[in-house]
């Protein structure tokens, strides 16, 4: 087995599939639901005790009764794994902070975390393949009936489930969906959707950054408001967004081919030639020439590649995995050189397995 | 790009700052970011957003409440973790669960402003919550029902009554999930 088919091995998780409705506009959804416990501090006051307390109480409902999910502190963890699963998102950069008491629980699948003691004492979080909002609410919603059954919740007559930021409270949800849109971007589109976005309660960014510079064109729509709506109505209202947004970059994308065809063409295989032999690749091309080819295969310009390739690259070229994929700690000027080898390996490996099925 | 603030993580949000009508970019790090601008992560780019919109909240408080003592401006404290609502506005963030009740009469503004209008929830209740506003508003009625029975003088049923009233509020002391309503 080469370096690269052993650490695919462990790196891969489910979400990262091609699979899913409308797969190939739509990364991934994500679910949150931020819970607290009564007759504790917020993590930003609370005590070692109190912290201590949470993840006890928490851990016990969850890893008590069924043994698909382990309960990892995150001062057990290196931070080099920490980093890693805040580069797949199962947890955020403030959890794997070495400083705070924090605790992932994670399913077997790594389709389910639940951190505790992150800015809230609980926040479950589910990730789905492609778009699958009600399906990934309703795994949320079950393990909060779970949790609830145990656990004495901060919860208000008026004002709802309690959460440490007023941004938060209410339903404590934060439903969101990550969305490759090239095509609307080529053509400069994003500033104006992300305005019209912000005016209906919601909002769009880069996934990886803020506004329209979004790293490999992914951005992030989610809701704003999580007060005063039902779960139903903001998971509604956020569909019915995200499907009018697939359909304005499906029209982009027609348009685009019908207009630029040959320059469009051109653009894609230059990608797929600079991701296939560069030795040298900085995050921002290497996300611009990943979306590029991703849009390649889309509209079949590029075959022989699976989507699913593009969605895992856009994970593993991040520091954390390069060094793990490195098995060392790298320098950034050494992270581009083992940015372009993880590329140029990946992609050759797909090559290569198209070869044997022709022969 | 590093982040500026810590020089050590790459920089994956760019937050523009206004200050004195001059517009200033900072390229931050996820773990800066989220320290620094607690509410970036949610508000996005919005130039009004809740920290804004709070400390001008305070400003103008602090300019009507010039005459007054130190302590009103302070505002409510929270009676668990010791919390001023003028500490809330400031930070953005509550001390505890019982800060909600300690602040209920300011909160309402609150959510109005970042929450886009809306300051009541109508989602999701708790089973165990609903299962105990049922029980307090059960014990209630029957409160009433004792007295009539007692103001009617049929006390074998105010004393029956009064039992029933007794088991309820047990079961609600014991956790309340286990409330049977019938
Ligand atoms: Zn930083
Ligand atoms: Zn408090």
């Amino acid at each position: 087995m080469t370096s690269i088919e052993k650490f695919l091995q462990n790196a891969v998780t489910p979400w990262m599939g091609s699979r899913g409705e409308h797969s190939d506009i739509v990364l991934s959804t994500r679910i949150r639901l931020a819970r607290n416990l009564a007759g504790h501090r917020f993590p930003l006051d609370f005590s070692r005790e109190e912290a201590e307390d949470v993840e006890r109480q928490a851990a016990a409902v969850l890893t008590g009764e069924d043994n698909s999910f382990s309960c990892i502190p995150m001062d057990s963890m290196p931070a080099l794994k920490r980093q890693v699963l805040v580069e797949k998102h199962l947890i955020s950069p403030q959890l794997a902070d070495p400083e705070r008491p924090g605790t992932v629980i994670l399913s077997d699948d790594e389709s389910i975390s639940i951190m505790i003691n992150e800015e809230d004492h609980i926040r479950i979080q589910v990730i789905y393949p492609g778009l699958h909002l009600m399906e990934a609410y309703e795994q949320a919603d079950e393990l909060d009936d779970r949790l609830e059954a145990k656990l004495p919740y901060a919860f208000d007559g008026d004002f709802g489930y309690i959460t440490s930021c007023p941004t938060n409270t209410g339903t404590g949800l934060r439903a969101s969906v990550m969305l490759h849109l090239p095509a609307l971007s080529m053509t400069n589109n994003m500033g104006r959707i992300a305005q019209a976005v912000s005016r209906l309660g919601m909002v769009v960014r880069g996934s990886y950054g803020e506004g329209s510079d979004a790293l490999g064109n992914v951005y992030q729509v989610s809701n704003q408001i999580t007060l005063g709506k039902s779960e139903r109505d903001i998971l509604k209202d956020l569909l019915d967004l995200t499907e009018r947004l697939i359909e304005q970059e499906e029209r982009a994308r027609r348009a685009l081919l019908e207009r630029t065809s040959v320059k469009l063409e051109d653009r894609i295989w230059r990608s797929y030639g600079i991701l296939s032999n560069a030795r040298v690749l900085a995050t921002d091309e290497a996300a611009t020439r990943l979306s590029d080819v991703r849009l390649g295969i889309d509209l079949g310009i590029i075959e022989g590649v699976d989507v699913s390739v593009l969605n895992e690259l856009m994970i593993f070229m991040q520091p954390a995995f390069l060094q793990q994929f490195a098995g060392e700690t790298l320098q950034p000027g050494e992270r581009d050189v083992f940015r372009a080898k993880l590329i140029r390996e990946r992609i050759g490996m797909e090559r290569g397995m198209e070869d044997k099925t022709e022969e | 790009m590093i982040c500026d603030h810590c020089h050590e993580r790459p920089a994956s949000v760019v937050v523009t700052q206004s200050k004195n009508g001059k517009t200033q970019e900072r390229h931050l790090c996820d773990v800066c970011a989220a320290h620094f601008h607690p509410f970036q992560g949610d508000f996005g780019n919005d130039p009004f957003g809740i920290q804004q919109f709070l400390s001008n909240w305070i400003v103008g408080a602090a300019a009507q409440q010039a005459g007054r003592p130190q302590t009103v401006e302070e505002g409510a404290e929270c009676p668990t973790c010791g919390l001023t609502f003028k500490r809330f506005l400031e930070r953005g963030k509550f001390g505890c669960p019982d800060c909600y009740s300690a602040f209920r009469e300011e909160l309402p503004q609150v959510f109005r402003k970042v929450q886009n209008g809306h300051v009541e929830h109508t989602g999701k209740v708790p089973e165990s919550f609903s299962g105990r506003v049922a029980a307090e508003r059960k014990i209630a009625e029957l409160r009433g029902l004792m007295q009539e029975a007692i103001g009617s003088e049929e006390f074998e049923e105010a004393a029956r009554v009064r039992d029933e009233i007794r088991q309820l509020e047990r079961s609600l002391a014991e956790g309340g999930d286990q409330v049977d309503l019938d």
